[in-house]
């Protein structure tokens, strides 16, 4: 039984101008010690799924459906006690912001001490050590010092290493980063980056990675589940989608445009630009709904939403004309 | 911190002298020579003569404001024309019940308006935030006055909770001190408990989008962590100030207040002085709540540093 069990996720937002379906009808699942990375533009939904995840979507405007299955419990069928015994705890979340999400009335000892008291039981000292204990894991120098300080007199990357700290205190099962590294400088990116894949090795936790970085993919994780307007339009283990990317969307992140028949080869490993932009998300969606970008769409694609179907061995993808291994060999 | 502290404690030295300067010359503003005024319609052209000598009024203005300053600085506010009592032992004789008052109201006030706010803050939009904000517009617009006399009718007369009107000592007993004082203190506080709620709520409306708020939550803390630990204390600068600013409103609202309740308080002191044209008290009365506003707020510049460890003077 995998870790993490995600079926059907639905997250709608009730907004003035209609619902917004930020995330709709999305399954995947993450084994025990497994990086699983989420990858698509911006506003594709990758924040609101890994948001879910802990339950942290407001509620109202916002609704979550479906299953979310850790460990065998259904977190969606928790009660909001028993959902903040796992907050922090089993599944605990890095945040793309890490100037803004540690409080700044509040030392840095306190916010990693604070979940090992609420979750571990331990006493304001004993949290005190461990937080100590923490910053040294994620490579502060003088932490004895940095757990008395404010975050403000941190910098970004330290920030987001203490942000790293918090998440791992009470050892979770289930790491949820979500783009750890976009805010900071590409110096810092690197080493934070290195940090998480030491920490990986050294902690076991599996982890949700959301990143807009395909070189981070390439190296961390192990499998990869690509978004487009809320719904998953591709997945398979990492080599094989940067190999044999099945989807036109995934092909245009990786810069490989069908028509142009271009390598994979590249220098940045950012995402690629595609023309156009992600659909509205307030109005339903007829037939594909990458069908307005998609260079080789036809008629039938847009009258018809193509079904998530296997492309080869642990691989799939929801595209009409996306061809079968065998095809493509 | 330290010489912060000592600092921003020095630098009242020249409000507090521009305050005097007012206060003293409050004398002068006054319609009319005031050795007349004080002598009143009957007097004499000596007996007018007589009273501005001894008053000092015949010689020049900065020397009287020197001399009067300098006996001020050494406790002594002068001897009530009415009276003849000494200023300062009249205002120690009144300051007990206006103290209680305004202490009690402030207590109350704080404790029943700032979770009012936080409360309006995270359920903004539901009816219980539109019940607590339609409260706080109603607590403002009412005057003290006509709260005072409500409360006075339905608790004290009607349903003989609490007396009409009156202090006691808190000498004689915890509990008629404060059965005198609880209708009183709320009618003062309304306003109070409005203003406060209202910045609270906006001040923890800001608070609560800020990702570090998401963070906390993240974290599996409860809702009660959630707002009263990491969103409150970073809330709490515009309440703070707003506490501090409401002070004038409270020494206000204790003068009206004192009156409807009947209390031996400044409020009714003062009111006697102005209607007796008893300058030396009103100077000492004005002076005093100027003293302790200007005493409140050098005490709330303080308490930021300790609130918000990114403020650095
Ligand atoms: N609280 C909310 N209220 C309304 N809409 C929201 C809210 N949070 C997210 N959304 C919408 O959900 C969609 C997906 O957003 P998000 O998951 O943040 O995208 P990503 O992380 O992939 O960039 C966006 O259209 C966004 O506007
Ligand atoms: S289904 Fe059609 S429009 Fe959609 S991605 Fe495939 S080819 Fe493009
Ligand atoms: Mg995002």
């Amino acid at each position: 039984m995998a870790l993490l069990e995600v079926e059907n996720l639905q997250v709608h937002f009730r907004t003035p101008v209609g619902v917004n379906r930020a995330v709709d009808g999305v399954s995947f699942h993450v084994n025990e010690g497994e990086t699983l990375a989420i990858v698509g533009e911006s506003g594709c939904g990758k924040s609101v799924t890994s948001m879910s995840l802990l339950r942290l979507i407001p509620e109202p405007p916002g609704k979550i459906a479906g299953a979310i299955r850790f460990g065998g419990k259904d977190l969606l069928a928790l009660s909001e006690k028993e959902m903040r015994a796992i907050r922090g705890n089993d599944i605990s979340m890095i945040f793309q912001e890490p100037m803004t999400s540690l409080n700044p009335v509040l030392t840095v000892g306190r916010q990693i001490g604070e979940t090992l008291r609420l979750h571990q039981g331990l006493d304001a000292k004993a949290a005190e050590d461990k937080a100590v204990e923490m910053l040294t894991l994620v490579g502060i120098p003088a932490p004895a010092r940095r757990v008395r300080e404010y975050p403000h007199q941190l910098s970004g990357g330290m920030r987001q290493r203490v942000m790293i700290a918090i998440a791992l205190a009470c050892n979770p099962k289930l790491l949820i980063a979500d783009e750890p590294t976009t805010a900071l400088d590409v110096t810092i990116q690197a080493q934070i980056l290195d940090l998480m894949r030491d920490l990986k090795q050294r902690v076991g936790a599996a982890i949700v990675l959301i990143t807009h970085d395909l070189g981070v993919v390439a190296e961390v994780a192990e499998r990869v589940m690509v978004m487009y307007a809320g719904r998953k339009v591709e997945e398979a283990p990492v080599r094989e989608l940067f190999a044999n990317p099945r989807h036109p969307y995934t092909q245009g992140l990786l810069g490989a445009v069908p028509k142009l028949g271009s390598s994979l080869t590249q220098e940045s490993s950012r995402l690629a630009e595609i023309p156009g932009q992600v659909p509205s998300l307030t109005r339903p969606i007829v037939g594909c709904v990458f069908a307005g970008r998609c260079a080789i769409a036809t008629d039938i694609c847009r009258a018809y939403a193509p079904a998530l179907e296997p492309k080869g061995p642990r691989h799939a993808a929801a595209c009409h004309y996306a061809l079968k291994e065998a095809a493509a060999a | 911190m330290l010489g912060y502290i000592l600092r921003r404690t020095l630098s009242t030295i020249p409000v507090m002298a521009m305050v005097g300067l007012f206060v003293f010359s409050l004398l002068y503003i006054a319609p009319g020579d005031p050795a007349a005024v004080i002598a009143g319609d009957q007097a004499s052209p000596e007996d007018i003569a007589r009273i501005r000598a001894n008053l000092g009024l015949d010689r020049p203005f900065l020397v009287q404001f020197g001399e009067w300053g300098w006996r001020t600085l050494h406790a002594d506010l002068g001897t009530s024309i009415f009276t003849g009592l000494p200023v300062t032992q009249m205002i120690g004789q009144r300051i007990e019940p206006t103290l209680s008052l305004m202490v009690l109201t402030l207590i109350f006030a704080i404790v029943v308006s700032v979770p009012m706010g936080v409360v309006a803050a995270w359920k903004a939009g539901t009816w219980i935030d539109r019940g607590i904000m339609t409260f706080a517009v109603l607590g403002f617009s009412v005057p003290v006055f006509v709260i005072g006399y409500v409360l006075a009718y339905v608790f004290a007369l009607q349903l003989d909770w609490f007396p009409v009107q009156g202090y006691t000592p808190i000498t004689q007993g915890l509990g008629p001190w404060l059965g005198n004082l609880v209708l009183p203190a709320l009618s003062l506080g309304c306003v109070y408990i409005a203003l406060i709620a209202r910045i609270t709520r906006a001040s923890m409306l800001e608070v609560l989008a800020q990702d570090y708020v998401r963070t906390a939550k993240a974290k599996g803390l409860g809702q009660k962590d959630v707002l009263f630990l990491h969103a409150l204390k970073n809330a709490a600068v515009p309440i703070v100030t707003v506490i501090g600013i409401g002070i004038a409103l409270l020494i206000g609202g204790a003068v009206v207040t004192e009156s409807v309740f009947a209390i031996p308080g400044l409020g009714r002191l003062t009111v006697d002085a102005i209607l007796r044209r008893d300058y030396p008290v009103i100077q000492g009365v004005v002076l005093l709540f100027s003293f302790v506003y200007v005493l409140v707020n050098l005490v709330i510049d303080i308490l930021y540093t300790f609130l918000d460890p990114r403020i650095r003077y």
